[in-house]
């Protein structure tokens, strides 16, 4: 009895153990109910512009606390707002570049690649996927020089996981023959209405990337000026920002971050986010809009609480030094931003129609490819002032005030350099990415350094950002870019190397 | 495998197999004192039929004819009893050697531990409840060699981090399986604090109430848990629950205990210097506010000095703020016990409930436990036995950690000498809060919350309600051959709110989230035993069975944002609202088997095999490498049977064993092998959003990690017992590790799942016990356990050699870091060195600051020693013991010393304030502090080195001749403290044990809880 049943035991063991059906239905479990494996690239389109407009992280950083504050849009008190100060913090230095790539460069590549493959989408889509893909990276490159772009967001579609890091001069070369072959791309089909930008109006995407086109050929001017013209000249003729162009994101109350204005996020005081009570508008922006009776004085500013007068925080100041400072010494002393252009549901501008003119104005007094610098220089004052009409209907300028400021503030061609400068500072107001490039680039305005206690400049406005020192420990090819950039071990003495087309 | 397989097999086993004439045997075992002796284990030689005898030293077991009984107590000398014709059996068992301990082992088969291969340790519950601790593992802090428990600074009911010999892993868990009653439970950490703050949700282990707990089985090596397969690397917990026992009546025991908890405050900072900067006092409100944080104002003088809110006061040391903020933590525990049974059935219930108010102050746990436990046989052959535990367990604002926002450790302990941390109650009525309701700042920034706004106005409330249990039964188809099935569970629903409060200075109009989240368990087992002794020479144990694990985790959350309503802290009063809805569901079959040959009754043989089919591996077209084998094999000799020792050793063994096995991990998460896309449901302006999911590079290629372990060792008793000696040896590999290495960001994901890591640990465990000194009166016992671990990160490159650290955390200083590095020991802690010269003095520029120099690994921050040492003294009826537990070696980052540095209240920034230091002023000295604190990680590295007393317990009990004349059965009396002093530390002013979380990233630390003193009074009473 007993060897029966060893014998029965060892059989249905040896059953068990040769059994092949031990992972049935396991494919079928491994299947995630709750994702898709593909995806409608109008979905992702919508998403990764979205996320190039960014979340409150970056914004508050790299644009407000960094960018806006050197660049004396903005002043602060507080001991984190350092920008204006020029000392160094690393995490908020290196705050576009930590999030972009993951947040919108890794969807980019991938939807181009879904593109390109011609398995969904049309090549309209492609072309816009390129110009858009220009956008995200220019920021990028601007920022932070020499930055990884050919092998970007290729983790999971080539498997590269340290990309190397490419020249900016690289990159730009790419970036302009990118637009040109993107616009030329452009058909039929299309985003439609996933485009937050233009709702797929092709025609409007055609001039929108020439204009981009013409930013960044531009750009080139002091450091290849023979191929910033070609490209230049390329752009104008294509065709740039006709009224009524502006390239903006429609943002809304919510429901999640994703949604809501990045800058919003920071500075609206309606919506509880973080409620920042710190930063005031300049005194350097106030007065330069005071001096020149600028109407977008009531626009961008709101009067102070203690006085009721629109008056600028100086840069430089903290909250002992204000005890001295002769237009007072209380943070209620001085103008906050308007609320009405810095609420989660603002749009976030990319590119601007007064952009476009006032590069024109400048190519015309360079002799490269336009005429009739006058003429830009007013079409791009006239329409700086027209861009905030889109934030709230009651800010809109009357076209009387717009014609008694450009009759008090004529275009002069013995001063046109410092004055489009001026303007095109005064015009990027709250795209600080783009101020910050266009005044290394040019030099205007005239930006009065402060020489706080700690800074790491030497007195002297931060000529780029700083990458983070972590991406050396996961990504060694970095220190390529380091070298060639001339960018030592300190990383806090970034700050005063410029980037490729700044030098 | 199929399920009807396994049904099948199930069923032809039970099926009429004929009956072999059984007896039943009952006695009463008393020692040689003449007490009887409760829970002496009783076994049918060479089966797994056993029993326990109960509170009056009575037992009744049912044998085969000719069955020989096994009688065994820890700290008597084994006796073997041929049964024969008897059905009455008495025993005295004789204090002394005791060389046949049956301990419990893989799938809960007891084994006489003679005849094992490997190291098993077997821990005493003693103490456990007497000192309780409120996460029972954290009792095994110090007592087994090779068992490294870090509790962490996480308040009450936080979760621990239990490491056997070392870390397995470099990204997967490197925790223990728990198994209760032979049933895995899930360990999950339900939330974690990290570099931007957050608070710790405790873990699964911590819902077991220690005085369920009969006895801990630690299966440490990969031989002793080879049959638990791919769950089997980093070593197995085997509790086995209390269970009833036959008796006369109700047996009632009910124990009530009152523990209290004190700051133990280790901070010493600087009391010499005021508020303010650049050596001024502040003159303003504004200033003041601006300076809220920082130490860098003028000496201490008595002055009238504005503060924050606008009031001038002394400006003077305004003493201990810890002492004011924090409160005595007081827990109150309350356990009823009911057993009960007769030779057929019996059961054990009990009922415990723990109130706990933390230090933190209005932060507090509570938790039910209901036990219970049954053991009936049915007929001759059958065997059941239900174990149900349900848990319920509240907690109330478990307290945030690391980062500032909502955390009060962080301004509790650290404001400035001058600041009276009481005058940031604001309202009385509402703490924390200005007259309108919002939070009262003490400083500008935002995001350093009020410590009373944090600790009276967030929540972070949850709850979970577990059901643990099995229900099991055996059936003898023979005398050698029994059939087990098994179905274990482990549920439980989580229930977690956490606000953000209307009027948060970061977050005006507060926000808030609901969750739930269910996680599940379902094990389902069958098991063949066969045992016999086939001659006095050989004997024979085999086990084949199979095992269905399935898992599902399933979490709904709502959050929303702005209050509509201010104050109205409900989720339907927010304007933003959003739903997240997350799934996971995996399983694992397995099949496996064991053999052991018995020669001589000294020489064992034994070996498993165990094979695991994985549906995470498995891709949704069904293909993929999804399973992988797993064997052991080993031997044990007994040399003291075999051979003539010299006279003093009573009993010697030597083993040594190899096996393979693997870690969680991979296993355990599903959809990780395809890139998907989520979509975000809310859109934006009615276009859908679509986006990549995966934050790792998806690999279709993972296989799971493989461990290969070699353990030698022996045992060995001298002195009839007085001392012994318990030695191994352990040589581990890991291969194939499963890294999330973090990759660069600019790849578009932070990290990727690959299998290119290989580790080694390799180390000796000893453990030695004596007993200087015995008499009829007194005794002293002292134990001494040591463990050092060399474990060493072999390969961490892929086959293109391009990835040589893998970044595990970083501080939220951003200048540290922990990393894995190839050819370091695990978790370095890594950051920035002073910049030096030649002659190693640091270099400063011409400012007169400091620089950062090489980026350096300053050592693990894993500590590779542990050492405890255990003593008691027994009087009469009095017993008083001690537990020292010491762990050296490893080092640890702290950022609180860093914040320390740049706020001016580390004692070492007094330096210079007066003569400033090189080219800097005096006023200006904290910029070169600041330096240091910011960006300098070296002057912040120490050695988390240190000596705790650990545990003392004087107990005792009513002497017979008292309880005689008493209405009772028992009276025990103990007082009992844990972590009563640091006697030995490195770290400046934090306790080295605060790390903030338990992931594999060991050696950050920042504005944790503080650590405590308990001590706790105790009374049990049975009747």
């Amino acid at each position: 009895m007993k060897l029966r049943f060893k014998n029965i035991l060892l059989l249905a063991v040896a059953l068990l153990m040769t059994t092949t059906a031990c992972d049935e239905g396991f494919g079928e479990l491994n299947t995630n109910p709750n994702a898709a494996n593909e995806i409608n690239p109008k979905f992702q389109f919508t998403f990764i512009q979205l996320r190039t407009s960014g979340e409150r992280y970056e914004n508050w950083r790299a644009s407000l606390i960094y960018s806006s504050m050197m660049m004396q849009h903005m002043a602060a008190l507080c001991s984190y707002w350092t920008g204006d100060k020029y000392t160094y913090n690393a995490g908020y230095a290196s705050s576009l570049f930590d999030r972009q790539y993951e947040q919108a460069v890794r969807d980019m590549q991938d939807l181009i690649v879904t593109l390109e493959s011609g398995e969904a989408g049309d090549q309209t889509m492609l072309g816009m996927a390129r110009i858009w893909r220009v956008v995200i990276f220019h920021r990028l490159t601007d920022l932070y020089g020499d930055v990884p772009y050919f092998e970007a967001g290729k983790g999971f579609l080539e498997g590269v996981d340290r990309p190397t890091f490419d020249a900016q001069e690289a990159i730009y070369m790419d970036m302009l023959n990118e637009l040109e072959q993107a616009v030329a791309q452009l058909g039929e089909g299309g985003f439609e209405e996933a485009d937050l930008i233009y709702g797929g109006n092709v025609d409007q995407w055609r001039r929108f990337g020439n204009s981009m086109m013409l930013r960044l050929g531009m750009r080139l001017s002091e450091v290849n000026a023979s191929e910033a013209q070609k490209w230049v000249e390329k752009a104008i003729q294509g065709g740039t920002l006709q009224p009524g162009d502006d390239a903006f994101i429609e943002h809304t109350n919510g429901p999640e971050g994703i949604n809501m204005n990045g800058i919003g996020e920071v500075l609206d005081l309606a919506n509880g986010s973080a409620g920042e009570n710190c930063p005031r508008i300049s005194e350097t922006f106030i007065n330069w809009m005071k001096d020149h009776n600028d109407p977008r004085l009531t626009v961008i500013a709101s009067p102070a609480v203690n006085t009721g007068e629109f008056t600028g925080l100086p840069n430089g100041l903290d909250n002992t030094t204000i005890l001295d400072n002769p237009t007072g010494t209380d943070i209620e002393d001085f103008s906050r931003v308007n609320q009405a252009i810095v609420r989660v549901s603002s749009p976030m501008m990319f590119m601007t129609v007064a952009e476009a003119e006032l590069l024109q104005a400048e190519a015309a007094v360079r002799g490269w490819g336009a005429s009739d610098a006058a003429g830009h220089y007013a079409n791009g004052v006239r329409a700086a002032m027209k861009r905030w009409e889109v934030y709230d209907a009651s800010l809109a300028i009357s076209d009387a005030d717009i014609d008694a400021y450009l009759a008090a503030n004529p275009f002069d061609s013995g001063d046109a350099m410092r004055q489009i400068g001026e303007q095109y500072w005064a015009a990027t107001f709250l795209n600080e990415y783009e101020t910050f490039a266009n005044w290394r680039r040019t030099g205007y305005p005239e930006l009065t350094p402060v020489n706080y206690p700690g800074n790491v400049t030497g007195g002297t406005i931060p000529v780029r950002l700083v990458l983070p020192q972590g991406e050396l420990s996961v990504n060694p090819n970095m220190q390529a870019a380091l070298n060639n950039q001339s960018l030592g071990t300190d990383f806090a003495t970034h700050m005063t190397i410029p980037v490729w087309w700044d030098r | 495998m199929s399920k009807k397989l396994l049904t099948t097999l199930c069923f032809l086993a039970m099926l009429a197999f004929p009956l072999v004439a059984q007896q039943t045997v009952s006695g009463t075992i008393t020692g040689d004192d003449g007490e009887t002796l409760i829970g002496v284990n009783i076994l049918e030689k060479g089966t797994s039929n056993g029993v326990l005898s109960d509170l009056d030293g009575n037992y009744s077991i049912k044998v085969a004819d000719g069955a020989t009984l096994v009688f065994s107590y820890t700290g008597f000398e084994t006796q073997e009893v041929e049964v024969g014709n008897q059905t009455a059996i008495d025993i005295t068992l004789s204090a002394g050697v005791n060389l046949d301990e049956v301990v419990v082992t893989a799938l809960g088969i007891k084994k006489e531990k003679k005849a094992l291969t490997y190291s098993v340790s077997e821990v005493s519950p003693d103490g456990f409840a007497e000192a309780r601790e409120t996460n029972v593992v954290n009792s095994l802090a110090g007592k087994v060699a090779g068992v490294n428990v870090a509790s962490t600074a996480t308040g009450a009911g936080g979760s621990s981090r239990v490491l056997i010999r070392g870390n397995n892993s470099l990204s997967g868990s490197n925790q223990p399986l728990y198994v209760i009653d032979g049933v895995p439970i899930d360990n999950t950490n339900l939330g974690s604090a990290g570099m931007w703050g957050g608070a710790d949700g405790g873990d699964g282990i911590s819902s077991i109430n220690p005085e369920d707990i009969e006895s801990i089985s630690v299966l440490k090596g990969a031989s002793a848990a080879a049959l638990y397969g791919y769950r089997s690397a980093n070593g197995v917990i085997l509790i086995t629950t209390k269970s009833g026992a036959a008796r006369k009546g109700i047996g009632v025991e009910f124990n009530t205990q009152v523990r209290t908890e004190t700051l133990n405050n280790t901070y010493d900072f600087q009391r010499e210097y005021g508020h303010g900067r650049d050596g001024l006092k502040p003159s303003t409100e504004a200033e003041a506010l601006a300076n809220g944080l920082y130490a860098w104002g003028a000496p201490l003088d008595g002055s009238s000095v504005i503060q924050f809110d606008g009031v001038s006061r002394p400006y003077s040391d305004a003493g201990d703020n810890a002492s004011r903020f924090y409160r005595t933590g007081l827990s109150y525990i309350n356990t009823l016990t009911l057993s009960g049974g007769n030779d057929r059935a019996n059961f054990r219930f009990s009922a415990s409930n723990l109130d706990n108010e933390d230090i933190m102050p209005n932060s507090g746990l509570t938790r039910r436990n209901f036990t219970l436990n049954t053991n009936a046989k049915l007929g001759e052959r059958f065997t059941t036995s239900i174990m149900a535990m349900y848990v319920n367990e509240k907690a109330h604002n478990r307290p945030r950690l690391s980062d500032s926002p909502g955390n009060a450790n962080y301004t509790a302990l650290s404001l400035p000498a001058s600041i009276n941390v009481e005058d940031l109650k604001g309202d009385a009525d509402k703490l924390g809060a200005n007259a309108d309701g919002t939070e009262f700042q003490f400083n500008d920034n935002v995001f350093v919350t009020n410590p009373y706004w944090a600790a009276y106005q967030f929540e972070n409330d949850s709850r979970k309600d577990r059901l643990m249990g099995k229900a099991q039964i055996q059936y003898d188809i023979t005398e050698d051959l029994f059939a087990r099935g098994r179905i274990g569970l482990d549920r439980f629903t989580y229930r977690a709110r956490n606000l953000t409060p209307f009027g948060t200075a970061y977050s005006p109009n507060g926000q808030i989230s609901e969750t739930t989240r269910e996680v599940q368990e379902l094990n389902t087992e069958i098991l063949l035993g066969y045992n016999k002794d086939i001659s006095d020479n050989l004997s024979l144990t085999i086990m084949a069975g199979g095992n269905q694990q399935r898992n599902f985790d399933e979490t709904l959350g709502g959050s929303g944002s702005n209050f509509n309503v201010p104050f109205l802290h409900s989720i339907n009063n927010t304007a933003n609202r959003s739903v997240t809805f997350g799934f996971g569901e995996y399983q694992v079959n397995s099949l496996y088997g064991s053999a052991e040959v018995g020669l001589m009754r000294a020489i064992y043989l034994s070996g498993t095999y165990r094979n695991d089919w994985f549906s995470t591996l498995t891709a949704p077209d069904g293909s993929g490498e999804n399973n992988q084998g797993y064997y052991s094999a080993g031997v044990g000799v007994v040399l003291s049977d075999l051979m003539a020792l010299p006279r003093a050793i009573d009993f010697a063994k030597i083993r040594a064993s190899y096996a393979t096995g693997s870690g969680p991990g991979v296993a355990a998460q599903p959809y990780q092998l395809a890139l998907t896309y989520g979509i975000f449901g809310q859109g934006h302006l009615g276009n859908p959003l679509g986006y990549i999911t995966n934050g790792s590079i998806p690999n279709a290629a993972l296989v799971p990690l493989v461990t290969k372990e070699m353990e030698i060792g022996f045992d060995l008793r001298m002195f009839t017992g007085r001392l012994t000696a318990d030695f191994t040896y352990y040589d581990r590999a890991t291969e194939d590790d499963i890294i999330s290495a973090a990759v660069s960001a600019t790849s578009g994901f932070t990290s990727k799942i690959v299998n290119i890591g290989s580790m080694s640990n390799k180390g000796v465990e000893l453990l030695l016990t004596g007993t200087p000194v015995k008499n009829e009166n007194f005794s002293w016992d002292i134990n001494f356990n040591f463990a050092h671990n060399e474990n060493l990160v072999e390969r961490l490159l892929t086959p293109e050699g391009d990835e040589e650290t893998l970044r595990a955390d970083e501080s939220r200083t951003r200048n540290a870091y922990i990393e894995h590095v190839e050819g370091l020991p695990y978790s370095q802690v890594a950051g920035f060195a002073y910049q030096r010269d030649e002659a190693g003095n640091i270099v400063v520029n011409a400012d007169g600051l400091p620089q950062q120099g090489e980026f350096t690994y300053f050592g693990t921050g894993v500590a590779p020693t542990t050492m405890g040492i255990g003593s008691a003294f027994n009087y009469k009826n009095f017993s008083l013991s001690f537990l020292i537990d010491m762990r050296m070696g490893g080092k640890i980052y702290s950022a609180t010393n860093a914040f320390a540095y740049t706020r001016g209240l580390h004692k070492n920034t007094l330096e210079g304030r007066e003569t400033g230091i090189g080219p800097i002023e005096a006023a200006n000295v904290e910029d070169y502090y600041g330096r240091i604190g910011g960006s300098i990680t070296e002057q912040f590295i120490y050695d988390s080195d240190f000596a705790k007393l650990r545990q003392v317990v004087l107990s005792y009990n009513l002497p017979r001749s008292v309880i005689q004349k008493l209405p009772v059965s028992g009276v025990s009396l103990s007082v009992a403290a844990r972590n009563l002093a640091i006697l030995w530390k490195k770290a400046e002013n934090i306790d080295p044990e605060s790390t903030y979380n338990v992931s594999n990233a060991q050696g950050l630390e920042m504005f944790g809880v503080p650590s405590t003193r308990t001590v706790q009074f105790n009374l049990g009473v049975k009747f």
